[in-house]
């Protein structure tokens, strides 16, 4: 058994004042409310508001996520919802593409047009919850313009809608890919972050660093890449944008992953909060406390669920929902006990809600703000990661920032050398995992078998069907019209912002392919980035 | 030490899918055991990879799954079966729940790895399905 964490640190066998003698508690900790917040924002914590307790959705067609969703509030998720894009309209290709066939509704929703989102939302109120969606960066301007559009079209009040659709260009880079190049992600990223903040709309951007930590990545190397993800984005929207950094700072959060490493995650986040404390008004010169706050939803770490005695994994989610909770978050959204075989079964998803139920009412850890401050473990681990975390951060910009980093291949690099030492650990037992490399059990001795939420190809068949015939029988004049706007506008060069023409392209119903192909083309790239099929309009 | 000379090994992502972690950390597994490894990457459809089967003339088609179907697999499954790559083994890695395993192994697949295999497990079964040995 290895005493380190995953970034090297070596674990001592106890802890005294000795190990935080230098720590100021004014400078380095402050009151909850106070920067540099390493305590959290809120002074009374969960008391005034809990966290948002939700489960991703997302697989089959959108009437399915519907009544998922609706099963879902039935079991208390009444804060938020959070659904997340198929592989298909996460890759800006519509259902009837030649290589969506097989794949739509795959591992999430297929939400490539205003009428998915209609369907995705039927009956599902707009405000007085979070609203959140995920998959990719390109698409997510579409999810933008979906919510604007459903709004007028039920006439709500625009800014009376809350949560997060959009996502940062960083979405897909980490152990994951993108078939939308960078330079198209970070454009679109920016045009929906300053249409959002000119039109003071309440929507957030999600900064994922959970893909890197679930790709392999350790905790200080993640904390390195969310700020710098940060460090680049708010900078662009400052340089680029002409927006004020409070302004700026409106829109992202910052989506986390937690494992089962309890008392490092809790620092990591610790140390999270202090550490963009400081940027902001050190680096960036924020004016407002607001800004210096970093809003930090979690994920709960799927690639720790095993594929081996899921039961094992109540516990473990239980565990990394403790952690989320005590390290006081505004949203967990949890991994199932299922989530190494397929997407949640309803048992699944019950019991992952309920843990979020269980840890907020029964424990009592909810109602004291950062009850780990003052232990010499946990404030000399959330120094130690930082510390780290400050080392990597350094070489970052020394590279020219994240972008640049990326662009040589460094980050990639760095997670994929990450992913081997993890596996290697794994396979020699320096970490153990019951039921996979410890305590492993025959397959025949598994008592119980959990149901599997099962999905076939012909439900992805049926959505492919459906949008071939609907888009048949469109009104195609508006559509041309847009498409015109957006085509004339994409060329006017990447300062220009887009949303109000993808809006209207969005609200005469066209697709996630035929919207973003016409930016693409405009911009000198194939209309469709698998060049199989050709731009149904007539541009000019 | 079992080690993979002389046995070359297509490792792939199918369709959409762009989970790519597992399957370039299998492909340093074998890489450091000797294999000769050709990584397809992501976006590879059936037909790519069995073309790819064919003119780098492999051993052994690692499929890296992640996904709520398995209708791309079959599809892949069909198409070795008509180029007659029937002495391919082709092995799946992944989310695949148990009771698609049998599914898979009715079709053709040879050998499917969930996740949590060790290492000495992939290296083992790899290195038994040279073709040239």
């Amino acid at each position: 058994m290895k005493y380190t964490t995953d970034y090297g640190y070596e674990i001592k066998p106890v802890y005294g004042p000795r190990d935080v003698e230098d720590l100021e508690y004014e400078r380095d900790l402050g009151d909850p409310g106070r920067f540099p917040y390493t305590r959290g924002y809120h002074e009374n914590g969960y008391r005034n508001r809990m966290w948002t307790r939700r489960m991703t959705a997302g697989l089959g067609s959108s009437s399915d996520a519907n009544k998922v969703l609706k099963k879902y509030r039935e079991m208390g998720q009444t804060g938020g919802i959070c659904v997340i894009h198929d592989r298909v309209s996460s890759s800006c290709i519509d259902a009837d593409h030649p290589r969506a066939r097989l794949e739509n509704g795959v591992l999430g929703w297929p939400g490539s047009s205003l009428l998915e989102f209609e369907e995705l939302m039927e009956d599902i109120p707009l405000t007085g919850q979070s609203i959140t969606l995920l998959g990719c960066c390109a698409p997510s301007s579409l999810r933008l313009a979906y919510v604007v559009a459903l709004a007028e079209k039920r006439g709500v009040d625009l800014r009376e809608v809350h949560g997060s659709v959009t996502e940062s260009p960083f979405s897909n880079v980490f152990g994951q890919t993108d078939v939308q190049p960078f330079d198209l992600n970070m454009k679109l990223f920016l045009d929906t972050a300053e249409y959002v903040v000119r039109n003071e709309i309440r929507m957030r951007s999600g900064v994922i660093g959970q893909h890197f930590q679930e790709s392999g990545g350790n905790n200080a190397q993640v904390l390195a890449i969310e700020l710098s993800m940060l460090k680049e984005i708010c900078g662009r929207l400052v340089n680029q944008r002409g927006l004020d950094f409070d302004d700026a700072m409106r829109v992202p959060y910052q989506l986390v992953s937690i494992g089962s490493r309890f008392f490092e995650e809790i620092a990591k986040v610790r140390a999270l909060r202090r550490m963009w404390a400081r940027m902001a008004r050190e680096h960036f010169g924020a004016k407002k406390e607001k800004s210096c706050q970093l809003l930090i939803a979690v994920h709960t770490s799927g690639r720790t669920m095993t594929y081996q005695q899921p039961l094992n994994n109540v516990v473990r989610c239980g565990i990394q929902t403790l952690a989320g909770a005590m390290v006081g978050c505004t949203a967990v959204d949890n991994a199932t006990l299922d989530n190494a075989y397929a997407e949640p079964s309803a048992l699944a998803a019950r019991m992952s809600l309920n843990t979020q139920h269980i840890v907020a009412v029964e424990t009592g850890v909810a109602d004291v703000v950062d009850p780990l401050a003052g232990s010499y473990f946990v404030e000399r681990l959330t120094n130690e990661v930082e510390a780290a975390a400050y080392r990597i951060l350094e070489e970052i910009d020394a590279r020219g920032g994240l972008v640049a980093a990326i662009e040589k291949g460094h980050i990639q690099a760095m997670l994929k050398e990450e992913a081997n030492i993890k596996f290697r650990e794994m396979n020699n037992k320096e970490r153990l995992v019951v039921g996979v490399n410890h305590l492993a059990i025959p397959p025949e001795e598994e008592l119980f078998e959990i149901p599997i939420q099962e999905s076939g190809a012909s439900d992805s068949e049926a959505i492919a069907k459906r949008m071939a015939d609907w888009k048949k029988s469109r009104d195609m004049g508006p559509i041309e019209a847009s498409v015109q706007r957006l085509y004339a506008d994409a060329r006017k060069g990447d300062r220009f912002n887009l949303m109000p023409a993808i809006i209207g392209a969005v609200k005469a119903y066209g697709t996630a392919g035929e919207i973003i192909g016409v930016i693409r083309l405009a911009r000198g790239l194939k209309y469709d980035p698998f060049d199989m099929i050709q731009c149904p309009f007539q541009l000019n | 030490m079992i080690n993979g000379r002389g046995i070359k090994v297509i490792v792939s992502m199918i369709g959409l899918d762009s989970h790519t972690t597992g399957a370039e950390v299998v492909v340093t597994l074998l890489r450091d055991a000797g294999f000769e490894v050709v990584y397809l990457g992501v976006n590879q459809t059936p037909a790519m990879i069995v073309n790819a089967a064919i003119e780098e003339d492999v051993d052994v088609v690692g499929i890296s799954s992640h996904a709520s179907n398995f209708a791309l697999i079959e599809e892949l499954m069909s198409l070795v079966r008509q180029n007659g790559l029937a002495d391919v083994a082709v092995v799946c890695g992944g989310n695949i729940p148990p009771n698609q395993i049998g599914k898979l192994a009715a079709l053709g697949v040879t050998k499917v790895f969930p996740p949590g295999t060790p290492g000495d497990a992939i290296v083992e079964y790899m290195a038994g399905q040279g073709r040239r040995t």
